[in-house]
């Protein structure tokens, strides 16, 4: 009876498909706080005074100035400065918690309240793996990771540019990545940001892939916008956020700054900044369409004062990054923060401690949106094979971890002390029974192996154990079905788009 | 702490060595005050430059470059520094002498990338490189259009995107259209960009970082003076 439910219980977790289900986050411990309510006071009032006294830079971007004049800001050649009053009349429009739609409903986001997404790495131009080192990506290396990202229980969504896939025209690329994630992935995924036209290819593909009516409900494209800290936010990124609010789609506003250089060496200083620009692009998105769907991004590093590189893991950004999750719930929004970020070339033990050292307050501040969750290395110039796989591991704990710890009857295990007693040992007691197999987190890199054995076994360290799961992940990887109809839809909007592009046509005259 | 000291009573030797520990130091009117008074003994101009101030930023250079020093620190040097040639440059310009160069310098269109830009800078001015900053997201247009009224021997481009990246030849092949590439010498850089690449493209040469943009631009201004003293 107890071994029938027990295959049962495995044939659910999807492992004879080979293509595990995702694991929700939801995080049930209280989130540690480095402010008490003065010191977010005093970070609030800082930044109120930095947008209505310093102001912000808008570069190459009118129509942004114009919306901003229209609604109340003071608006002087491509400076704006805007009052707290003003500001936060539509902070305040923006929800506190939102779904974003993924093609498998079960894997539709909650983003907000005690839920943690965790997505990979956004960005690197290179990758590296323990065979070849590091070379430039292409749509090959995109592809095996957005196939990893879907063997990744742990990893909630498909992410967006999991690497620049150089071999394909810039022109272009967004096509094929869009259409890679779509196709290779059920998870939720981010759309284009580097273009206004880019970023309308991506909400098409939304629409094809869910319907019109469907994404206009729920957003299902999440794009990614930066401030060009410091005090300043540019035409892309405008242009981008622009396409997003209108279409109801969501987005991330991050000012990412590297303290020392972007803002102030003090993190009072950058925290107050980073602020007044987050809540800056988040009004700009309400003011466009009030209710539109953001998230409070924050990612901060500091100059390492002796070469320029930015640094991670560091006292500073920790301190930084549980700030920023108290600032985004004081104003009642999502947070993004963090991440596995190191500077480190290759998985190495610089790599594992700067991982762990922002990973582990990125999920004990609380946040909600993780990108970066798994890959980095390198500042964001890698996307790496294995160090993707060795942060898998560590968000796996990290979904245990956040449970706490559970206080039922059955928990304190009465029947098991009355079993076993004084003296003896558990290993074989009915409760064990009952919960071995969950109990403790299973590792699935790292080794517990005695010496002798590991240096019977070869003398595999975790880097080189990682080689052999990502491949192993790629073997096992199963497509997930589509309905053909839509695929032949997504695919002929991609070809008339490449051609449209190819033949130098701005933007799409695709019907809808 | 500064002691007070006599600079009357030094030797020429003496005053650039305490001029490299000014500048070293980010002390602007001190390098300024030494810097005439080396010219008050009628040292050619050119010298005070090459012995005086580019030897001290050399050290200051290399300490950067073994990271010694930290980056607001050489930016004061370079600021001292800058500080020194304004006293020199109308006389270097009045007696002919060679300058160490000029450089135009901006972030690619499209690409709004700029503290590794800006760290270029600093260093090259700090070694006496004349510097014009263009700034972020700059066109073939304005880099031309710089080109033609700063008449530089180096265009330096930085671009941190691959898909800013193929706008960097863009630029190179404007140079070429309007006649003006043999006149520079074009150097690229930022974090995704390659030797290869560089190659492609066809720019002169490709830096890894400050320090290496800073040796590689001194490198080609002496080839131009060998050419321009063989010519
Ligand atoms: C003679 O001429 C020369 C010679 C040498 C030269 C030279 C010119 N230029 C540079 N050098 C050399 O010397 C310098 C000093 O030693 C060195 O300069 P570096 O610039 O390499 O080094 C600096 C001292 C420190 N390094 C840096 O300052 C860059 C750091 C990283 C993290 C970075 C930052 C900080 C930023 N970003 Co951006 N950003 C990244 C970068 C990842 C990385 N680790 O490089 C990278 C480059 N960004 C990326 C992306 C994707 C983006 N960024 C964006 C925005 C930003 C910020 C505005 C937030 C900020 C820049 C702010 C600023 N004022 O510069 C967006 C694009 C904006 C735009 N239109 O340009 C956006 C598209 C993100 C988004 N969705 O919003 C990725 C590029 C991927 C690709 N396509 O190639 C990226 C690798 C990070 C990532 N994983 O996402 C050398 O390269």
């Amino acid at each position: 009876m107890k071994r029938r439910e027990r295959r049962s219980r495995r044939r659910d977790t999807g492992s004879a498909r080979g293509v595990p289900a995702v694991i929700p986050i939801i995080n049930k411990l209280p989130f540690t706080e480095v402010l008490d309510d003065n010191g977010v006071q005093a970070i609030h009032q800082a930044s109120m005074r930095l947008l209505k006294e310093t102001g912000i830079l808008v570069i190459d971007y009118p129509p942004a100035l114009e919306t901003f004049r229209k609604h109340g800001a003071k608006v002087d050649g491509e400076m704006v400065w805007i009052d707290e009053d003003t500001l936060m009349h539509f902070v305040q429009q923006a929800p506190a918690t939102f779904s974003q739609l993924a093609r498998n409903p079960t894997n539709t986001l909650t983003i907000g309240g005690r839920n943690t997404i965790f997505a990979p790495v956004y960005g690197p131009p290179f990758v590296a793996d323990l065979d070849r080192g590091r070379r430039e990506a292409t749509l090959q290396d995109f592809h095996n990771f957005a196939k990893l990202t879907q063997m990744t229980p742990y990893l909630h969504a498909a992410g967006g540019t999991l690497v620049e896939p150089q071999d394909i025209p810039v022109a272009e690329r967004h096509l094929d990545m869009l259409l890679a994630h779509i196709t290779l992935t059920d998870k939720a995924f981010m759309g284009s940001v580097t273009s206004a036209d880019n970023a309308r290819d991506s909400v098409t593909m939304a629409q094809i892939l869910f319907g019109a009516d469907a994404i206009r409900q729920t957003p299902a494209v999440l794009g990614l916008i930066n401030a060009s800290s410091p005090l300043r936010f540019d035409d892309r990124m405008l242009g981008a956020l622009e396409v997003y609010a209108r279409a109801g789609q969501a987005a991330i506003i991050t000012p990412f700054i590297i303290a020392g250089a972007m803002s102030p060496v003090t993190m009072a200083a950058t925290l107050a900044q980073q602020n007044a620009e987050a809540l800056f692009g988040i009004c700009y998105a309400q003011m466009l369409n009030p209710g539109t769907p953001v998230i409070y991004g924050s990612f901060l590093a500091n100059i390492d004062m002796r070469s320029g590189a930015p640094c991670f893991g560091t006292p500073e950004n920790t301190l930084a990054l549980y700030a920023g999750a108290q600032l985004a719930r004081y104003y009642n929004l999502p947070y993004r923060s963090g991440g596995n970020f190191t500077a480190s070339r290759i998985p190495d033990a610089q790599a594992g401690y700067e991982s762990a050292s922002t990973l582990w307050p990125t999920v004990q501040a609380g946040t909600n949106y993780v990108l970066h969750a798994a890959g980095w290395l390198e500042g964001g110039l890698i996307s790496g094979y294995e160090k993707f796989v060795l942060d898998s591991e560590m968000l796996g704990i990290m979904a245990r971890y956040v449970q706490g710890i559970s206080l039922e009857e059955d928990d304190f295990a009465w029947d098991a002390f009355a079993e076993v007693g004084p003296g003896n040992h558990f290993l074989g007691s009915a409760h064990t029974m009952r919960h071995y197999e969950t109990a403790f987190y299973q590792h699935q890199v790292f080794s517990m192996d005695n010496y002798e054995k590991w240096e019977e076994e070869g003398k595999e360290d975790s880097y080189k154990k990682a080689n052999a799961v990502w491949k192993q992940m790629l073997k096992n990887y199963q497509a997930p079905p589509i309905d053909p109809a839509v695929a032949e839809a997504l695919n002929a909007f991609v070809e008339h788009r490449r051609a449209e592009i190819r033949a130098g046509k701005p933007r799409s005259d695709w019907p809808g | 702490m500064t002691e007070e000291l006599d600079l009357t009573t030094l030797s020429v030797e003496e005053l650039y060595e305490v001029m490299g520990d000014d500048l070293y130091d980010g002390y602007k009117e001190e390098v300024v005050e030494g810097v005439k008074e080396a010219l008050s003994r009628n040292v050619a101009p050119y010298d005070v430059l090459t012995s005086g101030l580019v030897a001290g930023m050399e050290i200051v250079g290399n300490d950067f470059r073994d990271g010694v020093l930290f980056v607001p620190e050489v930016l004061m040097a370079a600021n001292a520094m800058k500080a020194g040639m304004a006293v020199l440059r109308p006389l270097l310009a009045e007696t002919g002498a060679p300058s160490v160069g000029k450089m135009v310098i901006g972030t690619v269109k499209g690409d709004i990338h700029d503290i590794g830009k800006n760290l270029v800078a600093m260093m090259m001015e700090g070694a006496g490189f004349d510097v014009i900053n263009l700034g972020i997201n700059q066109s073939a247009e304005n880099f031309i259009a710089a080109v033609k009224e700063h008449q530089p021997t180096f265009v330096g481009m930085s671009a941190l995107l691959t898909t800013t990246m193929p706008y960097m030849k863009v630029i190179i092949d404007a140079l070429k259209e309007e006649g003006l590439r043999d006149q520079v010498t074009v150097l690229v850089g930022g974090a995704p960009l390659n030797e290869a690449f560089a190659e492609a493209i066809e720019a002169d040469a490709y830096c890894r970082d400050a320090a290496v943009a800073v040796e590689t631009a001194k490198k080609f201004a002496a080839i131009r003076r060998q050419r321009a003293a063989a010519s």
